[in-house]
């Protein structure tokens, strides 16, 4: 159910948003994107979800000095909140970015070192936690306000080709 | 029952598995471990002599020597210890272990064994699929029993068994363990206490009158709360149905990392707060949202976790308190509430 029909639905809404954006006689800056464009560009931006998964939980050892990983405490990304970003942390006492949030939980919950802010594993860390947000609203600065990731039934989250153990491989 | 148990009277109550077993030896050797008269909570006609008992779980320790986590897990342990009155006795909710290996086990073992009271203590996933249970049984005892105390019946069954994923495929022990320790992991499924345990839970009940009072102890609650981070168990509507003849029956489980409560037909059903970290709620609508708890504040590493204590009265009324390490509870829950 999750592999295969998820990456097809998925796909389908990228084409017809697509669709209806031509329906609606947007203009577009360049011809539309081949369907063939579209499916690499969704193939990348899966393969930094997937990066970002792995980093979630623990792929870096440097992230981490006492063995925890994000994963332990923010399954599914959940309680990440990436969606009310930036906003005002009084560990800061500024309005600082995600991706410094994420520093934030490396280097205290896990007394590790902190990725460099404009690397590509902290844009897959970014990557993985909005993918698991998708479609939240958006609502920067809301501090105290709680959010849920997207329902998963099973999975990952994400399209990724499944290991082929346990119940990964139902249909 | 003395406030001060020495090591051996402690271990033998763990050990115990039966409460026929328990109840002999204890008056064999004299001592009142308070887990007597079988006679009463087979009828329940006199119901419950007030007692309390306390509840610690998930610490979640892992193999690095001063491990916050070894501290907090102390800590709840201290809490409950100077708790006024004492509680009879304390369950752990599993998960001493990060990684199930027997160092964890063995230091859990260890700052438990400061409890000044008994403890009962059921597995949780993190101590189990290395080897097992191998470890765990060995410094534990059986994950499946039951005992008497005071007129209540407490059953404790082992959860957290799910269908080998790992034979065919011919993973290492600790590729089983690292698959189980992610709580979202796509792999293992849902798991449930299975046949065996419900032959024996079926066993175990079928002498006691209806109105006895019955406490269910497990890792996962018995009702679907989140089956994908295995908040629950698969197959708690056969548990649910061996103790449907109960007047009213509780349960108490660990897992979720969180204060919670729900009630299905005669089963009212509350969640213990972690030692190591706390869980965010996951995304569904609760039946009781007024016993959420606060946010987390992660720049206090102890937020969101501590301990609970409950309360029961003559009829069998439960006063659950959390008693959070730092400021966790939300107005409704700050005084306790019923069950
Ligand atoms: C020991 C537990 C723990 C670990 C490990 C941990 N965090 Fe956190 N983190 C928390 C808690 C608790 C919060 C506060 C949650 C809340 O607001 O409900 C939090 C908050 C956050 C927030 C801010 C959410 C908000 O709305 O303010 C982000 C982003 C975050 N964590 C990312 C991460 C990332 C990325 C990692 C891994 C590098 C990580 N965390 C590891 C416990 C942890
Ligand atoms: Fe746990
Ligand atoms: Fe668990």
């Amino acid at each position: 159910m999750m592999s295969n029909t998820t990456m097809k639905t998925e796909w389908v809404v990228g084409m017809s948003v697509a669709a209806a954006l031509l329906a609606a006689g947007a203009t577009w800056a360049r011809p539309p994107f081949t369907p063939e464009e579209l499916a690499e560009q969704k193939a990348a931006l899966i393969e930094s979800v997937a990066r970002g998964y792995d980093l979630w939980h623990g792929a870096r050892a440097d992230m981490t000095t006492n063995g925890l990983a994000c994963g332990n405490c923010h399954p599914d990304t959940a309680a990440a909140n990436p969606q009310t970003f930036p906003k005002y942390m009084t560990m800061y006492g500024k309005v600082i970015p995600f991706r410094e949030m994420v520093n934030w939980c490396i280097e205290n919950p896990q007394a590790g070192a902190r990725l460099d802010v404009n690397s590509d594993d902290m844009v897959a860390m970014e990557a993985y936690a909005y993918y698991l947000h998708r479609g939240k609203e958006i609502t920067p600065g809301l501090a105290a306000y709680q959010t849920t990731p997207i329902v998963v039934e099973y999975g990952t989250g994400f399209a990724r080709k499944p290991t082929g153990l346990g119940v990964d491989t139902k249909p | 029952m003395s406030d001060i148990v020495d090591r051996s009277r402690r271990n033998f109550l763990s050990f115990a598995g039966k409460a026929g077993l328990t109840t002999l030896v204890a008056q064999a050797v004299g001592i009142n471990l308070g887990v007597v008269d079988i006679v009463r909570a087979q009828t329940g006609k006199r119901g419950v002599e007030p007692f309390r008992f306390a509840i610690i779980s998930d610490a979640h320790l892992y193999s690095m020597p001063d491990h916050k986590f070894d501290a907090q897990l102390a800590d709840a342990v201290a809490q409950v210890n100077a708790m006024t009155p004492l509680p009879d006795f304390v369950l752990f909710g599993g998960d001493v272990a990060q990684n199930g290996t027997e160092d964890q086990l063995v230091k859990g073992k260890k700052i438990l064994d400061d409890l000044k009271m008994p403890l009962k203590i059921i597995p949780g996933e993190h101590d189990w699929y290395l080897d097992m249970g191998e470890a765990w049984r060995g410094l534990f005892g059986e994950e499946t029993w039951s005992f008497n105390h005071k007129g209540v019946h407490f059953i404790g069954l082992n959860s957290i068994l799910v269908k080998d994923f790992w034979t065919e495929p011919g993973l290492t022990n600790l590729e089983r363990m690292t698959i189980m320790e992610m709580l979202e992991s796509p792999i293992p499924g849902p798991w449930g206490v299975h046949e065996k345990q419900l032959e024996w839970l079926a066993k175990d009940v079928k002498d006691l009158a209806p109105d006895t009072p019955v406490v269910i102890f497990t890792h996962s609650p018995l009702w679907d709360y989140y089956p994908r981070w295995n908040f629950q168990t698969s197959d708690a509507p056969e548990i649910r149905e061996i103790l449907s003849k109960f007047q009213n029956v509780m349960s108490y489980h660990g897992h979720v990392h969180q204060t919670l409560y729900n009630r299905i037909g005669n089963m009212s059903s509350v969640a213990a707060l972690g030692t190591a970290w706390p869980w965010p709620y996951p995304p569904v609508e609760l039946a009781f949202p007024e016993t959420r708890m606060n946010r987390a504040d992660p720049s206090i590493s102890t937020d969101g976790m501590g301990t609970q204590v409950i309360d029961l009265s003559e009829s069998f009324e439960g006063l659950v308190q959390y008693k959070p390490f730092e400021d966790s509870l939300t107005p409704f829950m700050r005084d306790g509430f019923k069950v």
